[in-house]
């Protein structure tokens, strides 16, 4: 039975442009005065608490759990900031979701505002993102013009006020507390927490930072109700997913499922299978941060519990499929080298221990690996992980070290033969 | 060196939050697409526009990819070298492109039409490989789109849009 | 107040203390690199990690704050190898070139590699090559490579001046502390992001390749004399050959005066000290020339001066012009000679418009204050001051220019020209020449010649403030001690010996000169010192009770 999309739906109705008249003609804009009109705030956050929807955008925070870290207290302001600064390497949902359905996102956003009772509120997109930027702009003054933001929203004496803001290239700025730096006007580098940003985020003040596609979520949870949504997947893990599946596959793309969709059906099923009629040899499940699964995983169940229980991670749901024909270690290299660049450099570890993984790798890809190497790899992981400010050393490290567990035979035949054996196979 | 009609737009941005320094990487948005690149004197005016010194501002300004502290050229070619692109062929696109255009990544042709950068994952892994020129998507890339691309971008036919 | 207990040692301290801190308390180091108790906290060189006792991961101690019945391990496996680890990677692009670098011997990067570090490198790529010796200010030389980014500079200077010339610059492992193109970092207390730095990436411009720190054998505590904030110093001292050289400068922690801190000028005005054209023997003027004389018999001769001036006009016709450059001792001691022995009620000190309360203020809201000089509050708790019916600065001389004055005496102070570049020399001086020109007898000390000296019939050389003992009272009111940090030439006589010297002339005893023993007579007079002695005054100073 084909699965209902929920977030998606707009990609079966034809010559769907995500303007305000298409998002009204197919029913949008419902739960916002249902939620104004029948919800208190605490009410709100209870309810999305109850639907179990968790933060898509790479930790799987429960929702509404993190709104209810948000003060009560109504003298002090409070900000929800919406992450739209998907750069996990092999996510591509959220740049759909803006571009397509603006107004889906919208809509998610003053009714999170109204339940947290925040009155001014940023959507932190991506500097890369110009044509998703403009179209969320274009998409804000529409709902300005008619009354879905701003002042007294829709006569209930709700405002909000809700502007784009740009990043300028820097995965960092994806981390919740380097999003708000960067929002600051500063440097994106993640802060030292405590204190959250549900006590101190913005200016200082209490803020909510929600992904793009968490808060789309939120529209139908009002609108059908956390029942209806709980009952979507796993008991867990709720709700629609997007999982984007990329590489070598025969139909990459978005892909709208319940969470207990299993690996193997996501890639085979959905996805059409492996690209060429080749064979799979590994796969990324949750974005290039999340540790490789191989084959042996493929019936895993693609919830935040099953994929850590494997040892790897659900991540932001971005699955990058590699056939037989790719070289692990020339994938760690390119793993390595996005680290590096990334790092935002104010802690040690991962300021010279992204640098040095990535040294190491692309010496051992070149050829000229040492059988010390690996040992000094995965010391140099462990010293990584669980040390710094934000955990972008731990996905820097995570992901090699599940390479070297996975595919060490791999690593060795580098060095022993002192090239990369897959050297001409494939475009890699 | 920056026109009032962009100052207008800066006043406007500023006014958004609640702090001013917010604007800051908006503001330099607009600055690097009206100054070229975020030259010392600019970076110096937005610092001065702020009341931030123009360390800070530098320091800024450097922590972002997307922001030029030197010269580019009239068009900016970012070729996504990450993961799935790499999977797809981005390796050869970047090596093709470097032949064309006979310059490096990293440099500007020496007619300063196109500068070739490498960029991290630009979220089109569902259609990579990709690229990016002057804020435009342009997925599914081969070497015969590119060469089709690279004809547009020499007589004229792309006009830079601000990014 | 929350009691935990660090390695086994039981704390008390008060709540939010970082465990770092309360650590420290009691002795346990853990080291770090980017935690300043005077800077903003970032957390960011992770070198302080500690095991806490219940908490999953490490903990940094710099931002984690103490909480009762914590337990808290800083030497446990976890954390040395966090910390080998840590070093490791400093150490990975890190030039290793300390036999050359300045801050080899008192560098911290040396010193926890040696107690925390790894033995070997497992690191075989290239170092990556940043610039080296770039100049970044008037003081400051910054070498790139042995800088480990733990941004202490950069605070300091968006912190403390509120200047910001410094910035971290790109990210990852391109980060570079630098300044905006064409700036320099030249704000007045640039000179603290040498002793910030700590690696030998920020070294002073004055002091490189001058000396090992090993080779600076005494390291005395002193105050600097250079304004009435009274900052806290240590004075480096090396012994050669060619004598005793002050080579450095440094700010000494006083939480009460200036923190951590000092200012440039403080930092780097000593030179003078060292200069050969510093007076070096007492001079008696025949006709236009000094005459260098037998400090024994000058004193002689002068005593036989004064009594000649007071037999013939009385004590009034003599005067006594202090500075408050002088030590509360020495000031003490001019008094007790010019105001009981000679008799005379004109004293003063306050040559400048400043000195007059209470016109002595920040200068920036920082350390820096506009009186100049280190002692005015000493000068006027010791009173310093015209006795009954005496005169002040303006009142003598003009009573020089009437005739009515007849001996006037100048310490430390040029009444005439204009030196700012020397400390102990400048003053404005409208017709004060003609008044001192009418005097029979103007004796002047000084560090150098002077528009005073050079109309003086005698000169005595001054010491500076580092070969004094005795003590400076700071705007405050606080009492601090200077401690000799060079032995001063031998031919010259302190300001105590001579003025004792010259009491024992006039037959007259002066009383005992050594610091302890004059506390031990300000410490029986009333005023603000009463019941003070030397020993109270600690090394941070006494603030004697209102």
């Amino acid at each position: 039975m084909a699965f209902e999309k929920i977030l998606t739906r707009y990609q079966d109705i034809p010559n769907y442009t995500g303007t305000i008249e298409d998002y009204l003609a197919q029913g949008g804009y419902q739960a916002l005065p249902k939620a104004l009109r029948e919800f208190q705030p605490a009410q709100l956050v209870e309810e999305v608490k109850k639907s179990g929807l968790r933060g898509r955008g790479g930790a799987g925070f429960p929702c509404g759990v993190k709104w209810g870290f948000i003060p009560k207290d109504p003298s002090r302001p409070k900000y929800l900031v919406c992450n739209c600064d998907e750069s996990e390497p092999g996510t591509f949902k959220d740049r759909m979701l803006i571009e397509q359905d603006p107004h889906q996102l919208i809509e998610g956003i003053v009714i999170s505002s109204y339940a947290i009772g925040c009155h001014l509120a940023f959507i932190y997109c991506r500097g890369e993102f110009v044509e998703g930027a403009r179209r969320l702009e274009r998409a804000l003054a529409e709902a300005y013009r008619q009354g879905y933001l701003g002042e007294n929203i829709l006569g209930s004496g709700f405002d909000l006020d809700l502007y784009v803001h740009r990043g300028a290239g820097a995965y960092i700025c994806g981390e919740e507390t380097g999003l708000l730096e960067s929002l600051e006007g500063k440097r994106g580098q993640p802060r030292v927490k405590p204190p959250f940003p549900a006590i101190a985020g913005l200016y200082r003040s209490p803020t909510v930072v929600n992904n793009v596609e968490t808060l789309c979520n939120v529209p139908h949870i009002v609108l059908r109700g956390a029942d209806w949504y709980a009952s979507i997947g796993p008991p867990k893990s709720t709700g629609p997913r997007l999982f984007s599946v990329s590489g070598h596959v025969e139909r990459p793309g978005n892909y709208e499922l319940p969470m207990s969709v299993t690996l193997r059906e996501l890639i085979f099923e959905h996805a059409g299978g492996i690209r060429n009629g080749r064979r799979l040899k590994a796969v990324i499940p949750g974005g290039s941060s999340a540790p490789v699964l191989t084959e042996q995983h493929l019936d895993l169940r693609m919830d935040f519990e099953s994929l850590a229980a494997a040892g790897s991670m659900g991540g932001s749901g971005g699955v990058i499929v590699m056939d037989d024909t790719v070289c692990m270690v020339r994938v760690g290299e390119i793993v390595s080298r996005f680290y590096h660049h990334e790092s935002c450099g104010q802690c040690t570890q991962c300021r010279e221990g992204t640098a040095w993984l990535h040294k190491v790798l692309s010496r051992i890809e070149r050829g000229q690996g040492r059988k010390e190497d690996l040992e000094v790899l995965l010391d140099m992981c462990d010293n990584m992980k669980g040390k710094t400010i934000c955990v972008l050393s731990d996905a820097a490290a995570m992901p090699i070290e599940s390479y070297l567990k996975y595919f060490r035979d791999e690593f060795e035949a580098h060095i022993r033969e002192r090239a990369c054996p897959f050297a001409g196979q494939g475009t890699f | 060196m920056i026109a009032d009609s962009t100052k207008q737009r800066l006043d406007e941005l500023v006014a958004r939050y609640p702090e001013k320094r917010s604007a800051l990487i908006p503001i330099l948005h607009e600055v690097q697409a009206e100054v070229g690149y975020l030259s010392p004197e600019a970076i110096q005016w937005v610092a001065g526009y702020l009341g931030l010194s123009p360390a800070d501002v530098m320091s800024v300004a450097s922590f972002y990819d997307m922001l030029n502290l030197e010269p580019v050229g009239r068009h900016m070619i970012y070729v996504c070298h990450n993961l799935s692109c790499s999977l797809l062929g981005a390796e050869r696109l970047i090596r093709h492109l470097e032949e064309r255009l006979g310059i490096r990544v990293g440099e500007t042709t020496p007619d300063g039409l196109i500068t070739l950068k490498r960029m991290e994952c630009l979220a089109s892994c569902g259609t990579a490989p990709a690229i990016q020129v002057d804020g435009v998507y342009y997925e599914r890339m081969t070497i015969q789109k590119l060469d089709e691309l690279l004809a547009k971008l020499r007589d004229g036919r792309l006009g830079r849009s601000r990014t | 107040m929350p009691t935990l207990k660090i390695d086994g040692v039981e704390v008390t301290v008060p709540a939010n203390t970082s465990i770092l801190e309360a650590a420290k308390s009691v002795g346990i180091e853990i080291p770090h690199y980017c935690y300043h108790p005077g800077l903003s906290v970032v957390g960011q060189c992770r070198l302080c990690q500690v095991e806490v006792e219940k908490m999953p991961k490490l903990a940094t101690a710099c931002n984690t704050p103490v909480a009762d019945g914590m337990v808290v391990f800083t030497r446990a496996p976890k954390v040395e190898k966090a910390r080998r680890a840590v070093l490791e990677f400093y150490l990975l692009n890190h030039p290793l070139d300390c036999p050359i670098c300045d801050k080899g011997g008192e560098c911290p990067l040396q010193d926890f590699t040696l107690k925390y570090g790894p033995g070997e490198s497992r690191f075989v790529e290239e170092k990556l090559q940043r610039a080296k010796h770039r100049i970044l200010g008037p003081h400051i030389v910054f070498d790139a490579e042995r800088c480990i980014l733990c941004t202490r500079c950069v605070r300091f200077c968006r912190e403390i001046p509120k200047s910001g010339e410094l910035g971290v610059f790109s990210r990852g492992d391109r980060s570079e502390i630098n300044l905006f193109p064409g700036k320099a970092l030249d704000n007045a207390y640039s000179g603290n992001v040498i002793d910030l730095c700590p690696v030998g990436a920020l070294t002073s411009r004055e002091y490189r390749f001058r000396s090992r720190p090993w080779d600076l054998e005494r390291h005395a505590e002193s105050v600097c004399p250079l304004c009435s904030a009274g900052c806290n110093v240590l004075l480096d001292v090396r012994h050669r050959q060619g004598g005793e050289e002050l080579l450095r400068i440094r700010p000494r922690e006083n939480p009460a005066v200036n923190r951590w801190w000092m200012c440039d000028e403080g930092r780097f005005t000593f030179q003078y000290l060292a200069d050969p054209a510093r007076l070096r023997v007492p001079t008696w003027r025949e006709g236009d020339r000094p005459v260098a004389m037998d400090y024994d018999d000058l004193l002689l001769r002068l005593a036989r001066a004064i009594r000649r001036v007071g037999e013939a006009h009385g004590a009034s016709a003599i005067g006594c012009i202090a500075s408050s450059r002088l030590t509360n001792e020495e000031l003490f001691l001019l008094r007790r000679f010019f105001r009981e022995i000679l008799g005379t009620p004109h004293l003063d000190f306050r040559i400048r418009p400043v000195q007059a309360e209470p016109t002595d203020a920040s200068e920036d809201g920082i350390l820096r204050r506009t009186d100049k000089t280190a002692n005015s509050r000493g000068a006027r708790d010791l009173d310093i001051l015209p006795g009954p019916e005496g005169l002040d600065v303006a009142g003598m001389l003009q009573a020089a220019s009437a005739g009515r004055l007849k001996a006037l005496f100048v310490f430390e102070e040029d009444l005439v020209g204009e030196r700012p570049d020397r400390p102990g020399c400048g003053a404005p001086g409208r017709g004060v020449r003609e008044a001192l020109g009418r005097l029979e007898l103007l004796v002047a000390s000084s560090l150098f010649a002077t528009g005073t000296t050079a109309l003086a019939h005698v000169v005595l050389p001054a010491l500076g403030f580092a070969e004094k003992e005795g003590s400076f009272t700071n705007f405050q009111g606080r009492i601090q001690k200077i401690h000799r940090a060079l032995t001063p030439d031998l031919a010259s006589r302190s300001l105590p010996e001579a003025l004792r010297d010259l009491a024992r002339d006039l037959g007259r005893d002066l009383g005992p000169i050594e610091p302890e023993r004059i506390w031990a007579a300000i410490g029986e007079r009333p005023g603000p010192y009463q019941g003070l002695a030397w020993k109270d005054i600690g090394p941070l100073g006494l603030l004697p009770a209102p």
